[in-house]
């Protein structure tokens, strides 16, 4: 029923009601025999004599509303929110680190988000529907697409900051196609705006889209210190000892001090007060570390004492802390073909250290492919005149004079055969010549090489290349353009130092030195980055550092890790088939490795917004005013009232608590 | 037929006759109305006034005028002091008792249970002074109604007090001022004068105290209807117009819990005002509330206070 049409049932009752109201006015007599104590007493309260009267229009206000709370549900009304076209709303979460940041309240952004999607699901109408997407590392539902206002408003609640990035880019894919064929679609971006370059190339591809996108950024304080690295190496020259370093940036936007803490296994190695000026990064190395000590953790602390000027405040903790462990000391297979008469090169590879094994073969067994040569790490020809392998084995390789005798395998090409080659240059700053001095070696003869693109030559003769890098893959070829028992370099200090560091260097392209990787909801990793062997390995048994163990099947070598939480990961290796539970054994078949799981860089902990310049029309403005009811026609809930106040105003009048 | 019993059978005509029983009536046979003051009668009776008279009781000497009756002369002083005295003599009289009945509207409110009340009250004392063979007469007043039996003397006249008292009509507001002042300027001689009345009136204690101006000896008997005074039991709530019974204002009354505390608070401050001005000018004052059987009133009401001995 339309509002002319209710308008003459609502004067009309008035009016009724008004009559009554008069008619209930008159009031009784009661017959006193002396009336004038009545108005003794009465007197007294004459100045309560306008309350009386404003109780008694209050009375007949009351029946008044109740009249027109009837006439209202006789006209069945429905607010806006009911009469529009049912909408479906993706409200996605950012929940990344940056989202534990303070706010100017005290709280957190999420916090501020969740309150704002609170308000958009207050909103919904009784035939709109929402989904709730939370968007960290990972992108999850958290609550299906429903109508249910309860269930949503759970939902948020359960929404927790993660350690990591946002993959908006996922979540947003995953929020369109979710209600793309959905009456209405919308898709709502709660976020601080600190978003990696991925997040922002994913909101201009939303707001940009089919689907209406729209943003809401809450702010927050964005004074923030936070560690941007933290690793840990064995001295090249004393694996026995460790160096730390640790990287410490100022993202917010006041000068600021604050106190780096480093522990080994639960015990602080060293200390700094670090001052840094906003966007300043410092780095600290503590060196001279007992290798002995596996694990190190850095921590930031609230400087006690400041000096005036400086802030102290820390912003979230997730950055608060690093992990690092000290890179396995795992041997390096060393292989030595030759005929045995170079005792300058057999006593420089024997003041290595005990994690160097030697091997030695000749080159007879050498050409019959010995399995020394497939096992080996890194393989020295030193054969003199006598004649290379067939081909080089797939491992590091240094190799004397290769073009010695044609056809060579030595895939380096031979350019020219020069007598009584001078070196004239060399790289000093490679660390393959660092401390090696070469000047004024006498050579009787040698051969130059071709330099192919990638190849580096390390050492010339009068421009031509005569040492020469090449990079093969995941292997190292370092070819000498001499035999150095046609030159006096054995007798030279710079000959044991040139074979150490190559040795080190192609150690340190070995598997082995990735210690630490940042969070991440799923990558592939090599067991063999991790120090671990491959061989007789199918699966890894995964230890997280909330305590949590899963097993992971490995495949060629690689397992797909799950790292959503900073902390130390334990990989232990196991045997067996993969993915058949009985075919084999849980036996441990190689040493159980560490890995360290960090934040990455600085972009995580820059609270600062990027979306400060985006376009005002994708921002979603103020939150909507809530629906009045959920669900249910809006008349029962009038009648209800109705009745209640009847209810009400029936009791108090009987017992004359109103008039 | 004895004269009691006639009484009794009289007395239960009608609903708003005054009733007596045999018992009752013999019991206010053996009270004897006292009189703090004693006063002057015209006819011999058992009480002592101060009037020299004939009586046997010696009271005073005084000097012999000429004139007086040389019976009185004591001639022993005479003989012992050498002068003339007259022997006074204290002279048993009769006591002038008025009854005045307070027959306004305000006494008839609730099936005229205060003016029944007052009647019977009224009957008894009559009956009493009648029987101690004093002088009793009768008032009704109010604004509208003067009546009086003139003094009456003699146990025998009981059936003309109770006549008078039924017949008398009732009705008009309350005056007690105009009322007693008409007593007391009839009453050529002035005596006990009883006020029956429930004292609704804001000039009543005036009346009372025109009496005692006049040499009359007030006795107030203020009848007060339980319910009227403490209505807070009737369960009274809400809007009323109350209406004076006697045609005076009306007033819009919310009437409330704290109203009626508040009533029933004015109400004993009014009677308590009443009585403390009654005692203040030597008035006796006695609160006679309905829902004491009548017989204790009388009996031991008036005893205690000192009306009856």
């Amino acid at each position: 029923m339309t509002l002319a049409g209710l308008l003459p049932i609502a004067l009309g009752g008035a009016a009724a009601i008004t009559g009554l109201y008069l008619l209930r006015m008159r009031r009784r007599q009661v017959v006193v025999p002396f009336a004038a104590l009545w108005q003794q007493v009465t007197r007294e309260s004459e100045s309560r004599k306008l309350w009386r009267r404003l109780r008694r229009l209050l009375s007949w206000l009351v029946q008044i509303v109740v009249l027109l709370l009837i006439c209202a549900a006789l006209g069945d009304p429905r607010p806006d929110v009911w009469l529009r076209e049912p909408t479906t709303l993706a409200i996605v979460v950012d929940r990344s680190a940056s989202m534990s940041g303070p706010t100017a309240d005290g709280g957190t952004r999420l916090d501020a988000a969740r309150v704002r999607a609170q308000q958009e699901v207050a909103a919904l109408g009784p035939a709109d529907q929402a989904v709730i997407i939370a968007a960290g590392e990972e992108v999850g539902v958290v609550s299906p697409r429903s109508g249910d206002v309860a269930a949503l408003s759970a939902a948020l609640a359960t929404i927790e900051p993660s350690h990591g990035e946002a993959d908006l880019a996922r979540a947003l894919a995953l929020a369109e196609h979710v209600v793309a064929d959905a009456s209405g679609p919308r898709v709502l971006v709660l976020t601080d705006g600190a978003l990696d370059d991925g997040g922002m190339a994913a909101l201009d591809r939303c707001t940009g889209g089919a689907v209406p996108c729209q943003l809401v950024v809450v702010d927050g304080v964005t004074d923030n210190l936070a560690i941007t690295a933290f690793a840990a190496r064995r001295y090249p020259n004393a694996r026995d000892k460790v160096e730390v370093l640790a990287e410490v940036k100022n993202l917010g936007d006041t000068p600021a001090v604050v106190e780096l803490d480093v522990e080994a296994d639960g015990v602080s190695v060293g200390r700094r007060r670090l001052e840094l000026v906003p966007g300043q990064s410092k780095r600290e190395a503590l060196g001279d570390l007992e290798a002995a000590r596996a694990r190190f953790v850095a921590h930031l602390r609230v400087v006690e004492d400041p000096a005036p000027g400086l802030s102290t405040e820390l912003g979230p903790s997730f950055d608060d802390v690093a992990y690092a462990v000290v890179p396995p000391l795992s041997p390096l297979s060393v292989t030595v073909v030759t005929e045995g008469t170079d005792l300058f090169l057999e006593a420089a590879l024997l003041t290595q250290g005990d994690h160097v094994e030697l091997t030695g073969v000749t080159p007879e067994q050498a050409r019959a492919g010995h399995d020394a040569l497939r096992e080996a790490d890194v393989v020295v020809f030193d054969v003199a005149a006598e004649a290379l392998p067939a081909a080089l084995p797939e491992a590091h390789v240094l190799v004397f004079d290769p073009h010695r005798n044609d056809p060579s395998p030595c895939p380096i090409a031979k350019r020219t055969d020069i007598k009584r080659p001078f070196l004239t240059e060399q790289l000093r700053d490679h660390p393959v010549l660092a401390n090696v001095v070469l000047k004024d070696v006498n050579i009787t003869r040698g051969t130059t090489f071709a330099l192919e693109p990638g190849d580096q030559a390390l050492v010339r003769s009068l421009g031509e290349p005569i040492i020469v890098l090449r990079e093969r893959g995941d292997h190292g070829l370092v070819a000498v353009g001499f035999d150095p028992r046609q030159s006096d370099l054995p007798l030279r200090v710079a000959f044991p130092v040139f074979i150490d560091n190559v040795l080190r260097y192609f150690e340190q392209r070995e598997p082995g030195f990735v210690a630490s990787i940042a969070l991440g909801s799923s990558r592939e990793l090599a067991l063999a980055d991790l120090g671990v062997a491959t061989e007789g390995v199918s699966r890894v048994r995964v230890h997280a550092p909330d305590g949590t163990v899963r097993e992971q099947p490995v495949e060629d070598g690689r397992i797909r890790l799950r790292a959503l939480l900073p902390g130390f990961y334990e990989i232990d290796p196991l045997g067996g088939v993969a993915g058949d539970p009985g075919g084999g054994t849980d036996d441990a078949v190689a040493t159980v490795a560490e890995l360290a799981v960090n934040q990455t860089g600085s972009a995580a902990g820059d609270l600062h917004s990027r979306l400060a310049d985006v376009d005002p029309a994708v921002m979603a403005g103020e939150a909507p005013t809530p629906a009045p009811v959920a669900q249910g026609p809006l008349w029962t809930a009038i009648l209800l009232l109705a009745a209640a106040i009847v209810v009400l105003e029936w009791a108090s009048y009987h017992r004359r608590i109103t008039v | 037929m004895a004269l009691r019993q006639r009484a009794a059978t009289t007395a239960r005509a009608g609903d708003d006759d005054v009733v007596f029983d045999e018992a009752f009536l013999a019991k206010l046979e053996l009270l004897h109305v006292i009189a703090r003051r004693l006063f002057r009668g015209r006819q011999r009776a058992e009480r002592k006034t101060r009037k020299i008279g004939s009586g046997l009781e010696f009271a005073d000497h005084r000097e012999y005028s000429p004139g007086d009756d040389i019976r009185y002369i004591d001639w022993t002083a005479w003989i012992r002091l050498r002068h003339r005295l007259i022997r006074l003599y204290e002279e048993d009289e009769d006591l002038p008792i008025r009854i005045v009945v307070d027959v306004s509207d305000s006494m008839s409110t609730r099936g005229r249970a205060k003016l029944r009340y007052a009647r019977q009250v009224a009957a008894a004392l009559a009956y009493v002074g009648l029987a101690n063979l004093d002088r009793v007469g009768l008032s009704c007043i109010s604004g509208t109604t003067f009546e009086t039996l003139p003094a009456v003397r003699g146990k025998g006249r009981i059936f003309k007090v109770f006549d008078f008292l039924r017949t008398t009509k009732s009705g008009g507001a309350t005056d007690l001022r105009g009322g007693l002042s008409r007593v007391a300027a009839q009453s050529s001689q002035p005596g006990l004068t009883v006020v029956i009345s429930d004292f609704y009136d804001m000039q009543a204690f005036e009346g009372l105290n025109l009496l005692r101006f006049r040499r009359h000896d007030p006795v107030a008997i203020q009848v007060i209807d339980p319910i009227e005074a403490d209505p807070r039991g009737t369960g009274l709530r809400g809007d009323v117009m109350v209406v004076d019974c006697e045609g005076g204002s009306s007033r819009e009354v919310t009437v409330t819990a704290k109203t009626l505390d508040a009533f029933a608070a004015a109400h004993e401050k009014f009677c308590g005002a009443l009585e403390s001005s009654c005692r203040s000018r030597g008035i006796h004052y006695v609160r006679a509330n309905i829902d004491i059987p009548f017989d204790d009133l009388v009996l031991r009401m008036f005893r205690m206070g000192g009306i009856l001995l």
